[in-house]
């Protein structure tokens, strides 16, 4: 006989069925794990942070100042008292190329820094208002990209003088064009989501659809920009410098470094040899740990 | 497509007189002007007289517009530092310099970076994949700069094997004067080696997961004939709309190294009008190049159709 007393839940209620056993891992948490799991990519992180770390105290290690000069002991080899030997006015190269690394890696990240918020913001207004605005500035994105990289540069150079702020202008000036496109075409695709729609419908204010939809949603693509444009950014620096273009002595920088070191190059390659060693290092961390982010935080690409 | 071809050529020139325009109020707003380090030393007259035969008496918006109609028929003008030269002679003789430059190092860097591609999708997971993957990263990070500086020390200071600077001129300029040219090509084939191999790899690890290449194996069909015929045909694509920009940058993008190997290329030249504010060739190789520029991205969306039907032109049914 079949009563009602026989359909009961035996042996758990109703909060332990719908109790989730795992934790649940948000999108950030997934991408960290599957980060810690990439051998390359954790290794070039402790090397970034070593470097880092490098950077800040690396010119105070030896005790001597990056500019002051020794007569007697220039141009010497690596030895005990000087690790990566002197330059031509006998200062030590272990503390300039610290000193110089700290400034490329600063440009790099504050042009990097530049690049992202402008073009962000330049590309969200291009989504936004679409129409003939987004194509006033689509053209202007056009031009800028059309004029040679190099001739803007020399021009900024020019005009604002060899120094910190002028570079830091004339490598971000052009760079974000890539970043407002990605931001354009990736909000517009975002606009058509349904879940944007949800929110729109539910009374979501603009600002709480851009500040809870559109970044998070944009973030990754952001972070894999940056740990693109970063190494870009330190290539153009030192190549710049080396044409005498960028930074100029007495200022330094990896690429200042690197063009004194060419002048010496036949007699003396280690002055040349250091710096060369440290920037390559350098970019190197950051590309490959740029590839273990794609890899992290690019859903397409997972198995 | 008539429509389209219409519609590209108008922006194609709109864009072209925007760049000369910007171009030419940039060079304007660098405080000094060419001339001033001939004319200082002169008398008043003769400064004079120098100023009004480069036109440089007249007003910016006046020399604006004689500039841009001047151009409009083709003529750029002479050089306001060396005199008699012109953009026509400086694209004689040293265009083919650098388009020779260019060409070597993306014919060389293509095909081996394509090869070393296909090795490493082929071989997934072995030795040769990582090393191929490991060697590409490695070729990214170390720039230019450093590589010519390298290989020009060591093969051509150390070991005396290639000459250590210059360039096949007269009629070696095209085909011959090889051994000048091996470093150059060697420094600036690396980065093509490292895009490619990177580029084809990922792009055919896309296919080679498809059904149809599941069906081809099923088939029975022989390996090589896989590759060829399913695999790589599919995974051109990105390959194919890389190449015209790779043509378009290899022609001007070896600044460097041609400053490294002192090669009387286009790209060196162009730095020092640059620095010499010298008007009238910098505007010439900027609107030159420019066009080049966009009409290799046309050549790219032409390409896009070509290599895979299922694209439209835009604007076309």
């Amino acid at each position: 006989m079949l009563s009602q007393e026989k359909f009961r839940v035996v042996g758990y209620t109703q909060e332990e069925a719908n109790r989730i056993e795992r934790p649940t891992i948000s999108y950030w948490q997934d991408a960290w794990r599957r980060l810690k799991k990439n051998p390359v990519a954790m290794t070039a992180l402790v090397v970034l942070i070593f470097l880092i770390i490098m950077v800040i105290i690396g010119p105070h290690i030896r005790g001597y100042d990056y500019i002051a000069m020794n007569v007697v002991d220039k141009n010497q080899g690596s030895s005990a008292k000087y690790w990566f030997g002197t330059d031509n006015l006998g200062r030590d190269m272990f503390s300039r190329i610290w000193v110089g690394a700290r400034a490329s890696m600063l440009i790099a990240l504050i042009a990097t820094g530049l690049k992202l918020v402008v073009g962000t913001l330049y590309g969200a207004a291009m989504a936004h208002f679409g129409g003939w605005v987004d194509d006033i500035l689509m053209r202007i994105i056009e031009v800028l990209n059309s004029l040679p990289h190099l001739l803007l540069t020399i021009l900024i150079m020019m005009v604002l003088g060899n120094n910190l702020f002028a570079l830091l202008v004339a490598l971000s000036f052009t760079a974000w064009c890539s970043t407002a496109r990605q931001t354009r075409g990736m909000i517009k695709q975002l606009k058509e989501s349904e879940y944007v729609y949800a929110a729109e419908v539910l009374g979501a204010s603009p600002l709480r659809i851009i500040v809870k939809h559109y970044v998070p949603n944009m973030l990754s693509i952001l972070i894999l920009e940056a740990s693109t444009a970063i190494p870009g950014f330190i290539f153009t620096e030192a190549g710049l410098s080396f044409l005498g273009i960028g930074l100029t002595a007495p200022e330094i920088s990896l690429g200042v470094l690197i063009s004194q070191g060419q002048k010496t190059l036949d007699f003396y390659p280690s002055q040349l040899l250091y710096p060369c060693v440290v920037l390559c290092v350098i970019v190197m961390a950051f590309n490959l740990l740029g590839d273990g982010l794609r890899d992290a935080l690019d859903p397409r690409l997972r198995q | 497509m008539a429509k389209y071809l219409i519609r590209r050529f108008v922006e194609l020139v709109v864009t072209i007189f925007l760049i000369a325009t910007a171009t030419f109020f940039l060079l304007e707003a660098v405080p000094g002007d060419p001339l001033s380090e001939r004319a200082d030393k002169l008398p008043v007259q003769s400064r004079e007289a120098l100023y009004a035969r480069y036109g440089l008496d007249k007003p910016v918006m006046e020399r604006y517009l004689l500039t841009m109609g001047r151009m409009c028929k083709g003529d750029f003008g002479e050089s306001f530092v060396y005199a008699g030269q012109t953009v026509g002679g400086l694209v004689r003789d040293r265009l083919p310099v650098s388009a020779r430059l260019g060409l070597q190092q993306m014919i060389l860097g293509v095909s081996v970076g394509l090869l070393l591609g296909i090795l490493a999708a082929m071989k997934r997971g072995t030795i040769a994949d990582y090393m191929v993957v490991g060697f590409s990263v490695l070729l990214i990070s170390i720039p230019h700069l450093i590589f010519g500086l390298m290989l020009q020390k060591i093969f051509a200071g150390t070991l005396h094997w290639f000459p250590t600077i210059g360039w096949p001129a007269g009629k070696d300029l095209w085909f011959g004067g090889w051994e000048a040219t091996v470093l150059p090509t060697l420094t600036g084939c690396f980065s093509y080696i490292a895009m490619y191999a990177r580029l084809l790899k990922t792009s055919m690890l896309d296919v080679i997961n498809q059904d149809y290449v599941l069906t081809a194996e099923s088939k029975g069909l022989s390996k090589g004939t896989i590759i060829r015929k399913h695999i790589l045909r599919n995974s051109f694509i990105p390959v194919m709309t890389q190449l015209p920009m790779s043509v378009g940058m290899c022609i001007t993008g070896s600044f460097f190294i041609e400053s490294i190997y002192s090669i009387p290329g286009i790209g060196q030249y162009y730095v020092t009008a640059v620095n010499n504010q010298d008007l009238s060739i910098v505007l010439g190789e900027t609107v030159l190049l420019s066009i080049l520029y966009v009409v290799i991205l046309f050549l790219t969306d032409i390409l896009y159709v070509a290599v895979d039907p299922r694209i439209a032109l835009p604007g076309s049914k």
